[in-house]
């Protein structure tokens, strides 16, 4: 997840930018309303004379145009040009077919282009602005606020779960900080992304041997790990667990603070994700302990977390997507839940990863892969 | 000249208002030059292509399973598949835009300024497919039945079968590795892959025009081989016709796919007699033995060619008449094990009936080569036949 200020002036380019967005001449999605003064349907019907647009002006934003032929032999297209170029089409229209695509216009002068037919241009007209502002859609600015006060309460629970897993370190209580470890990591799983804003401390709290070119500067929840569960003994590891407290304690003050626009949001359920294709279904992250299934439900939660506050706004703009990524959602609980036990391996509510073989990772990686591409669609959808 | 149709030249007159290339990529092309046009195989065609259109030099073969119960989708992914698959062939993205800073790019954009390198993209069913997730069990071809045990074989069950198979097929191992990446990735959560196999060099020609490759044994294959001109034999042999018990199935073809492992390392220690009695040709020019052209028709009624010899057991006279077209590639995957070179032929044949290459494998029961290869993989895939604008790969399975 970049920082607010990156995201914003990422944003601010968009916005001038002429940007096409899904729903093009082939993938067959079907347009979207977009309500009035932001876009909207504009019809276009393919006839032997022409296409001309209904309406042939409209205001700025997205717009979805619905092309058909209705017995036009010769006319079976319909693109939208700027200048000489084509920005969106669709293709392939035989007489009783329709179809769409769907852009986001900016103020200017177009046309609609049908080949073939006897006036093939059509003028078309964009007014008004296209800056609008997530801010203007109260359900983002719900997204947001809630999304805020998630993060807070998870890293609090996150401070008391690392000051107990530190205590227990200092005592040497090896059996103790065992199950400690797990029950204070799985929070710091579930906000990764927004931890990752403030430069090396992800590195400083959640850094694995091999992101450190000195050993020695090998610190943070995996130094301990490695002690704990490889060498089994816990001496010299007391000022690691404190300056791990002193970390996770200043994420605490960090995220109080911190806001969030949707698109990061959105771009950090995706992150959760992908950290579970690349370093949990593999075992690597977890590689002294093998509590791997827990980040990886700490990682679930979080980007299902994220994306449930962005529901509301992406059930408005984009019900395919969001039922897509329910359904991979729902997927990767179903083959996560073979897993489960109770109490389990360290109390995780899971099995030891080492007993899970690799055709059963194969498995689990194919549902979370399929997930992510699903959640990577959200935030384009989620910000328009 | 080198023509070279850049799509990032093509592109780049847009760059400033960051339009997705798909579709503005059309119009340049209609007014580009025709050369480029030429690296283009058509996708709407009665017969798919990459089956008769001529072989190029680079393959990606993938084998998916199909993951999702749900009918709809698979009818689904076999449209968008459709769709990407035509835009790739003419050199263009995987349609869908490319300019939300906040959305992954539909295309995933390696084959960005490359040109369209004649890539054919060819999809088959497996048998797997007609069972009774998706209701296709009617519509199950007597003849798509597993393959029986065939010598010389040890079967990777991780290379072998599959619900769908894609072949893609170009002058660029990029434009075909981009093609399966990019169905992969749009089939995400309805298809897996379950295996995949890159092919370097065109073991057979499948038009007079091309000369006759070799393999990594260093001889020239497929000299017998059918090619996209002898119309009639390629009607007897290769498209599925009135004999089907299943019409959707009618212009398609059946597709065999054999992972052939060479022993390289002990065919290299071969001396070049026994190699040329091997294989029934001569090393250099590749003719028969006991000829001197290498189109020169094998005696096979003569004892210059041993009876154990790969080219008189391949022989149609020696198999009723039959021909496979054969469409194979060289491959290598590293070393095995033991540090040996693991590589050797990717055979891929198109045939009207796989009964074809039943027939003629049995007979190289007794060949002599058997020494030096093993099957490793196999896949049996029907392939359907071409499509038209406005319909889907495989439409008639499902209507």
């Amino acid at each position: 997840m970049r920082t607010t200020i990156g995201l914003t002036a990422i944003a601010a380019a968009a916005t001038l930018a002429l940007t096409a967005c899904g729903g093009s001449s082939t993938s067959g999605s079907a347009p979207q309303n977009a309500p009035a003064g932001e876009g909207g349907d504009v019809t276009v019907t393919l006839t032997a004379d022409g296409c001309q647009p209904q309406p042939s002006s409209i205001s700025s934003g997205a717009v979805n145009f619905k092309v058909s032929n209705k017995d036009a032999g010769a006319v079976t297209e319909a693109e939208l040009m700027s200048g000489g170029q084509m920005l969106g089409e669709q293709e392939n229209l035989t007489p009783g077919l329709d179809g769409g695509f769907s852009l986001e216009l900016a103020k200017g002068d177009y046309q609609i282009y049908c080949p073939g037919a006897k006036k093939d241009h059509w003028d078309f007209h964009v007014t008004g602005d296209a800056t609008k502002s997530w801010k203007d859609n109260p359900a983002l600015v719900t997204a947001t606020t809630d999304y805020g006060k998630w993060v807070v309460d998870q890293v609090n629970q996150l401070v008391t779960g690392t000051k107990a897993f530190a205590d227990a370190v200092k005592a040497g209580d090896t059996a103790k900080a065992s199950v400690a470890y797990g029950q204070a990591r799985v929070f710091y799983e579930k906000v990764e992304p927004v931890a990752e804003i403030w430069g090396d401390l992800d590195k400083n709290i959640d850094g694995r041997a091999d992101d450190f070119d000195n050993p020695a500067d090998f610190k943070g929840f995996h130094k301990i790990e490695q002690s704990l569960f490889e060498a089994r003994k816990l001496d010299g590891m007391g000022p690691v667990a404190d300056e791990l407290v002193t970390n996770v304690t200043k994420l605490q003050q960090l995220v109080a603070k911190a806001t969030y626009q949707p698109a990061e949001i959105a771009n950090g359920a995706t992150e959760l994700i992908d950290e579970i294709q690349k370093s949990k279904v593999t075992g690597e992250e977890e590689r002294y302990s093998h509590i791997d299934l827990l980040d990886f439900k700490g990682n679930l939660d979080g980007s299902m977390e994220a994306f449930t506050v962005l529901l509301p706004a992406l059930q408005k703009n984009a019900p395919d997507v969001a039922k897509a990524v329910q359904d991979r959602a729902a997927a990767v609980t179903a083959a996560l839940k073979q897993y489960e036990q109770s109490p389990g391996y360290l109390n995780t509510g899971y099995v030891d990863y080492s007993t899970v073989s690799k055709d059963q990772q194969k498995t689990l990686s194919q549902a979370v892969n399929a997930l992510g591409e699903a959640m990577s669609k959200v935030a384009a959808k989620v910000s328009q | 000249m080198t023509p070279a149709l850049s799509r990032r030249r093509m592109l780049s007159g847009l760059g400033a208002l960051g339009v997705g290339g798909l579709v503005a990529a059309d119009t340049t092309l209609t007014a580009a030059n025709a050369a480029s046009t030429s690296q283009v195989v058509p996708f709407w065609a009665d017969h798919q292509a990459g089956i008769t259109t001529p072989q190029q030099d680079r393959l990606t073969f993938a084998a998916f399973d199909v993951i999702t119960k749900d009918r709809n989708e698979l009818v689904g992914l076999l449209k968008t598949w459709t769709a990407a698959a035509d835009a790739m062939t003419k050199g263009h993205q995987v349609p869908g835009g490319a300019s939300d800073l906040q959305a992954p790019p539909s295309d995933t954009g390696e084959a960005d300024g490359l040109t369209p390198g004649n890539l054919t993209v060819t999809i088959g069913f497996g048998t797997s497919l007609f069972d009774d997730r998706f209701g296709l069990a009617a519509k199950k071809p007597k003849a798509l039945t597993p393959l029986p045990k065939l010598a010389p074989e040890n079967l990777d069950p991780a290379y072998t079968n599959g619900d769908l198979c894609i072949q893609a097929c170009a002058d660029d191992p990029q434009v075909t590795f981009h093609a399966v990446r990019n169905l992969a990735r749009l089939g995400a959560g309805i298809v897996v892959l379950r295996w995949m196999q890159l092919g370097f060099g065109r073991t057979a020609s499948t038009s007079s025009a091309q000369a006759t490759p070799r393999n990594l044994m260093g001889f020239k294959d497929g000299t017998r081989n059918l090619r996209a001109e002898q119309t009639d034999l390629i009607d007897q042999n290769v498209w599925v016709g009135e004999e089907t018990d299943q019409a959707w199935l009618r212009g398609g073809s059946y597709l065999v796919a054999r992972r052939i492992r060479m022993y390289i390392e002990t065919w290299d220690r071969d001396y070049l007699a026994d190699q040329q009695n091997v294989f029934g040709r001569y090393k250099n020019s590749g003719a028969p033995l006991g000829g001197s052209d290498e189109f020169d028709t094998p005696n096979l009624g003569s004892s210059d060619i041993p009876d154990d010899a790969h080219i008189r057991l391949a022989s149609p006279e020696h198999n009723g008449g039959i021909h496979l077209l054969r469409r194979g590639y060289s491959f290598t995957d590293g070393t095995d094990s033991t540090g040996n070179l693991l590589g050797g032929l990717f055979f891929i044949a198109f045939m009207k009936d796989p009964k074809q290459f039943v027939t003629v494998q049995k007979a190289l029961a007794a060949d002599a080569l058997n020494e030096y290869i093993q099957h490793i993989g196999s896949g049996l895939f029907a392939c359907p036949p071409g499509v038209a604008p406005g319909q889907f790969w495989g439409q008639g399975l499902f209507t």
